[in-house]
């Protein structure tokens, strides 16, 4: 008994206190953390349920689609999780990798139809071939003349791409637009995927075959596609920006073996999503009427809401980013690589670059409003360009996500193990050999996620459109990067204002979630990457 | 590329240098990195006969004269002289943290990349100052080549590890007869000949550090570094490794760092000894240090009294 | 390896290659000295157009007036209203932002199992992503209308509604810079407090949060002053209308609209101010104030979180 009471004692009464104090600290702490997730997960339910109003559909239409969607999903997820957790990553990347490509599909669609016509991208790729065999050729005849041929690399292809493009504009006999497209767009993405094939199978056959597949795959567009009543053109940039990496994948997916069942999960959802438009059909039940629908992401803005739509600043956003990937990145990746592999660390200089870091790491927490006015004054008042113009937009927002970029790619650049650098330099690399050859083949696929990142959060700004002057509503796609032109969260701030409760329940809520599924694929590719290349290490 | 980066990986030992840590030879074995190295070496250890040929009538490809190297303010390195003869291995033996991978990096100025590290004196090779203003680190270190403590190909395929010195010189050739030959110098030909596209990283640890080897010579250089290129590797990896330098010391200068003075014993032609505080204490052939050296201190490190 | 040549030629022989690089140098120099001319030309382009506002308003009415009027090109500029208003704001939203943060932190670095985290961390991470247009809708059109129907008698604008979703925005910012100051804190320490028979509470609240305490504080300069530079949430849900603080009843100034600094920038521009006018040019005015104080807000939390990165390396 003494020895029970003993223990007791040192077991400590008072033991349960500490604990439910303890407990219930732990359930504030993840109530807190769940709190602010929780919050905007329901407010973000309630904008679905307004952009796709699924109770104006028929009890019947719902419980079909229940019945063939959601519980085979469910079920398939619930195995997943449970049983086969490698198959379960092959499902997400599976489903995701066709949405996350067709996204881009839409992208290049915009970009052929509206930003660099066929043609002119055909001429662009003529100027620069004749530009790549002028420089090779000089390397053989004048391999020595390292500063000569410094300038010729500079030199021949902007002279060509100044002249040349005319040119062939003004030829009295082109191609047809398919034609064309074939040539300067499938053609030069079968070569990638054979080099690509190539290179990961050591294959030169497995190569060849990749690359003759896609050209097959791409041409056969012009005798099939009319049939399925879609046009040559469109067929061909789902088969080689959607088909081509899909194929890539499942491919891949079958030859390592591992998760092989996650492929089912792509197929179970679009033959349940089949399924349910064949019942709903035969019973006669009707669907719901969304807001959120092909009609609204192809039309133009409008005083009714029922005719709004969203086809402008789609292409408005669409043309900002290409700003932003031809002038912020490059900047920013370069501002990187100095600053990791070239800045000293010491002398006036290293003074300098402490200058600068210091200097990037504040620009990255200058509100965005100020970007804007830096914009409105730099590019229209100072550098006369119009205001409210895609280029004026771009600019401006490249700015904002500079130091994004830099502080990101500069993460990637570190994260390139330095016994690397010391092999090249031990070589006898120059700096600018080992950066190119050996450190930024390692960080590409940090940096790109990192971009890619950065290319989210420019989707979103809206502050700095205002204050440069895009316009409230832009009726028409923009033509040109001087045109003014709206992007997709300028947009969403007009409709905002609209009294109408249409507006705001409806077309509002559509234009949001358009924004935020653009911005989920896009987080979504920069995770795909990311796990694809962490892997290896 | 910063100052931290560049200790932690290859130059471990430098590090303990600039700290001045003095560690006696017996806690240096208990860290156990290398299994080959045993607690105790005692004095009649067997020497190869490989070092027969009079020292003199050697031509010297590297020399230095009071030499002196400092990390910030901590001296590393104390008035170095040195005269290491061509084709020929030369191992530099020392306890961790004397400075003897500091004295290899400064041969081919790879210590330029550390920004902290500053350097007087004057090192010659084939009689020109490498720290002359007019001397490129870049063309020096083609001239001189060098494998790491670490096997660290790069993530390319194995042609293209032994290319890439053909390719960042700009040297003309036939480069899949250069590759060969390198490969077949650094023994690893038969093993990898059917996968040379396969990635370099796919190998094992001694068939990396062969591959290091290889990418080494493959341009050709006059010299080659090898800092401690063995003790990351097992014992038949490393015997493997110690074959192939006294192969490679029939054509190329070698000149080894290792803190394994059974494989300095083994390999060597010339030694010389590195003792704490960054001064080199004696330079001999190596059957005179290992059986008669002439400072006490020596006899104390190599017998394994050194405290 | 056959020839050796005595006299070795260790300099460069090809000068083009020299050139080559120094260009390649020069121009990722060029690169990185950009982000210090986009410094400056803020700097320069808001002093110029704030000396031209200046001249035609005295600073003195700007600084110490507390009325803000604008109509057309002319008006009452006395920045105080716009400046409580932002004040609100930024009171309001770190009262909801930095408790939550902080609990939020303390779960994710001591509590969280890797299979929570693993879920937690990219679901905060996509809540930061989203853009502040959205968020300000959320405000607009569901916040709002909830609070109404909760029984707060908010207008249809209002201060409250405006700060509790930038209060929300700033959570994932709160609570990922505060975890990593929490995971910074050497394991040792929590191991000495677990020896003397500390519970995980004691641990957490005694040990961690103080070792921790300058970054976490250093995350709250850099939220508050996200807070205060926050745009389009405030734009959408705040209205646009200036309101002087309303001294006597500190309660309503929650409930009804105002206008916040940032609010008052593109309110100056979307008008029908032309270009050139005292409205148009308080835009820049305001907007030296704004990148006046934020930047110095950055600097002040670099600073803290520099002295506490001293305490443990």
């Amino acid at each position: 008994m003494a020895t029970n009471q003993g223990t007791g004692e040192w077991y400590g009464t008072d033991e349960a206190v500490s604990r439910v104090r303890g407990q219930a600290f732990k359930t504030l702490c993840l109530g807190a953390t769940l709190l602010a997730l929780l919050a905007v997960f329901v407010l973000l339910l309630y904008v679905a349920n307004d952009a796709f109003r699924p109770l104006s559909a028929d009890i019947g239409w719902l419980l079909s689609f229940a019945a063939t969607v959601v519980l085979p999903v469910l079920a398939a997820v619930g195995y997943y999780y449970t049983r086969d957790t490698k198959a379960g990553e092959t499902a997400t990347i599976a489903l995701g990798l066709p949405v996350i490509c067709l996204l881009l599909a839409g992208g290049v669609f915009i970009t052929f139809e509206h930003i660099v016509s066929v043609y002119q991208w055909l001429s662009i790729l003529v100027s620069l071939g004749i530009a790549a065999a002028i420089v090779a050729a000089h390397n053989r005849v004048r391999a020595d003349a390292d500063l000569e041929r410094f300038a010729v690399i500079v030199g021949v292809p902007a002279l060509l791409l100044w002249y040349v493009p005319d040119v062939i504009l003004s030829l009295p006999v082109l191609p047809t637009q398919s034609l064309a497209l074939l040539g300067s767009f499938a053609v030069p993405i079968a070569l990638a995927t054979g080099w690509f094939v190539r290179r990961q199978r050591e294959s030169d056959r497995d190569g060849a075959i990749a690359a003759a597949v896609t050209i097959v795959g791409a041409a056969a567009g012009l005798g099939v596609a009319p049939v399925v009543g879609l046009s040559p053109f469109v067929w061909m940039l789902l088969v080689t920006i959607t088909g081509v990496p899909v194929g890539l994948y499942v491919e891949s997916v079958f030859r390592r073996g591992a998760g092989v069942s996650g492929l089912a999960f792509p197929v179970l959802v679009g033959g349940g999503i089949l399924m349910g438009v064949v019942i709903t059909n035969a019973l006669g039940f009707t669907g719901p009427n969304p807001w959120l629908d092909w009609g609204f992401l192809t039309s133009s803005p409008s005083r009714t809401p029922e005719d709004a739509g969203f086809y402008p600043p789609l292409v408005g956003s669409v043309m900002m980013l290409l700003v932003i990937v031809v002038s912020a990145f490059p900047v920013g990746v370069g501002a990187a690589i100095y600053l990791e592999e070239y800045a000293p660390k010491r002398g006036l200089l290293g003074r300098v670059v402490d200058l600068i870091e210091v200097n990037i790491g504040n620009l990255a927490g200058v509100p965005s409003v100020v970007y804007g006015v830096l914009g409105l004054a730099l590019f229209i008042r100072w550098g006369g360009l119009g205001s409210g113009t895609a280029l004026v937009g771009g600019f401006t927002i490249g700015l904002l996500i500079l130091p994004i970029v830099i502080i990101s790619s500069q993460e990637a650049i570190r994260a390139v193990p330095d016994s690397m650098r010391q092999a090249s330099y031990g070589m006898g690399a120059t700096k600018w050999q080992t950066t190119r050859n050996v450190v930024l083949p390692e960080a590409l696929p940090g940096i790109m996620t990192g971009n890619i990142l950065a290319m989210g959060r420019a989707i979103g700004e809206t502050a700095p459109l205002l204050i440069i002057g895009a316009p409230a509503v832009v009726r028409i796609a923009p033509a040109s990067f001087t045109n003014k032109f709206s992007a997709m969260p300028r947009q969403i701030y007009t409709w905002s204002s609209e009294i109408d409760v249409a507006f705001r329940h409806g077309v509002l809520a559509a234009g949001v979630v358009t924004l935020l599924v653009v911005l989920l694929l896009m987080n979504g590719a920069a995770i795909i990457i990311r796990n694809k290349y962490q892997r290896r290490d | 590329m910063t100052h931290d980066s560049m200790t932690d990986s290859d130059s471990g030992t430098d590090t303990q240098a600039t700290d001045g840590g003095r560690e006696s030879l017996a806690s240096n074995d208990l860290e156990g990195s290398d299994p080959t190295t045993e607690p105790l070496v005692d004095s009649s250890i067997d020497v190869d006969g490989r070092s027969d040929a009079p020292a003199s009538a050697d031509r010297t490809v590297i020399e230095s004269n009071d030499l002196d190297v400092y990390y910030d303010d901590v001296q590393a390195l104390q008035s170095i002289d040195i005269e290491i003869p061509a084709e020929k291995v030369t191992a530099i033996i020392g306890p961790s943290g004397c400075g003897k991978s500091t004295f290899l990096r400064c041969i081919n100025r790879m210590n330029d990349l550390v920004d902290a590290a500053r350097i007087d004196g004057e090192l010659l090779f084939e009689g020109k100052n490498v720290y002359d203003d007019d001397v490129d680190p870049v063309v020096l270190r083609r001239k001189i080549g060098m494998v790491f403590q670490a096997p660290n190909p790069f993530p390319k395929s194995i042609y293209d590890n032994v290319a890439y010195g053909l390719e960042v010189q700009g040297i003309e050739g036939d480069y899949d007869e250069i590759v060969e030959e390198a490969l077949r110098r650094a023994a690893l030909w038969d093993e990898v000949k059917d996968q040379l596209d396969s990635s370099g990283l796919d190998l094992s640890g001694g068939q990396q550090q062969r591959l290091c080897i290889a990418r080494a010579i493959a341009p050709d250089p006059d010299v080659i570094l090898m800092d401690e290129p063995a003790s990351a590797l097992d014992p038949v990896a490393t015997s493997k490794i110690e074959d192939l330098i006294e192969d490679l010391a029939e054509e190329y200068t070698v000149i080894i760092v290792t803190h394994n003075m059974q494989q300095a014993a083994r390999i060597s032609d010339k030694t010389a000894v590195f003792l704490t505080g960054g001064e080199l204490v004696e330079f001999d052939d190596t059957n005179k240090i290992f059986e008669n050296p002439e400072h006490d201190r020596v006899e104390d490190y190599i017998t394994g009294k050194f405290g | 390896m056959s020839e050796r040549s005595i006299d070795v030629d260790l300099t460069r022989t090809s000068s083009g290659q020299v050139v080559k690089e120094r260009i390649y140098k020069w121009l990722l120099f060029g690169c990185a000295a950009l982000t210090v001319f986009v410094t400056a030309s803020i700097i320069v382009t808001l002093a110029a157009d704030a000396l031209t506002f200046f001249s035609m308003v005295s600073p003195v009415e700007f600084f110490t007036g507390t009325e803000w009027f604008v109509r057309g090109d002319g008006g009452t500029y006395g920045v105080w209203p716009l400046v409580t208003a932002t004040l609100i704001i930024t009171v309001v939203s770190a009262i909801v932002s930095v408790p939550t943060g902080v609990a939020a932190a303390v779960y994710l670095s001591e509590y969280a199992s890797d299979r929570m985290r693993s879920v937690l961390k990219p679901a905060l991470e996509v809540l930061a992503g989203i853009p502040t247009v959205v968020y300000g809708y959320l405000a607009l059109v569901y916040l709002t209308p909830a609070l109404q129907w909760v029984g707060i008698p908010v207008s249809t604008f209002n201060l409250l509604s405006a700060s509790i979703m930038v209060g929300i925005m700033i959570i994932p910012m709160v609570s990922s810079l505060s975890e990593d100051a929490m995971s910074s804190v050497p394991d040792s320490l929590r191991q000495a407090g677990y020896g003397m028979g500390a519970t995980k509470y004691e641990v957490s609240t005694g040990i961690v949060i103080p070792a921790a305490v300058s970054g976490i504080f250093s995350s709250f300069i850099l939220a508050l002053s996200r807070a205060i530079g926050e745009t389009m949430i405030v734009v959408m849900a705040a209205g646009l209308r200036p309101r002087m603080f309303n001294f006597a009843n500190p309660l309503d100034n929650l409930l009804s609209s105002g206008q916040p600094m940032t609010a008052g920038m593109v309110n100056a521009v979307t008008s029908d101010a032309t270009g050139g006018s005292a409205t148009y040019l308080s835009m820049f005015a305001l907007g030296l104030t704004l990148f006046t104080i934020t930047f110095a807000m950055n600097l002040a939390s670099d600073y803290v979180a520099a002295r506490y990165q001293e305490e443990y390396q």
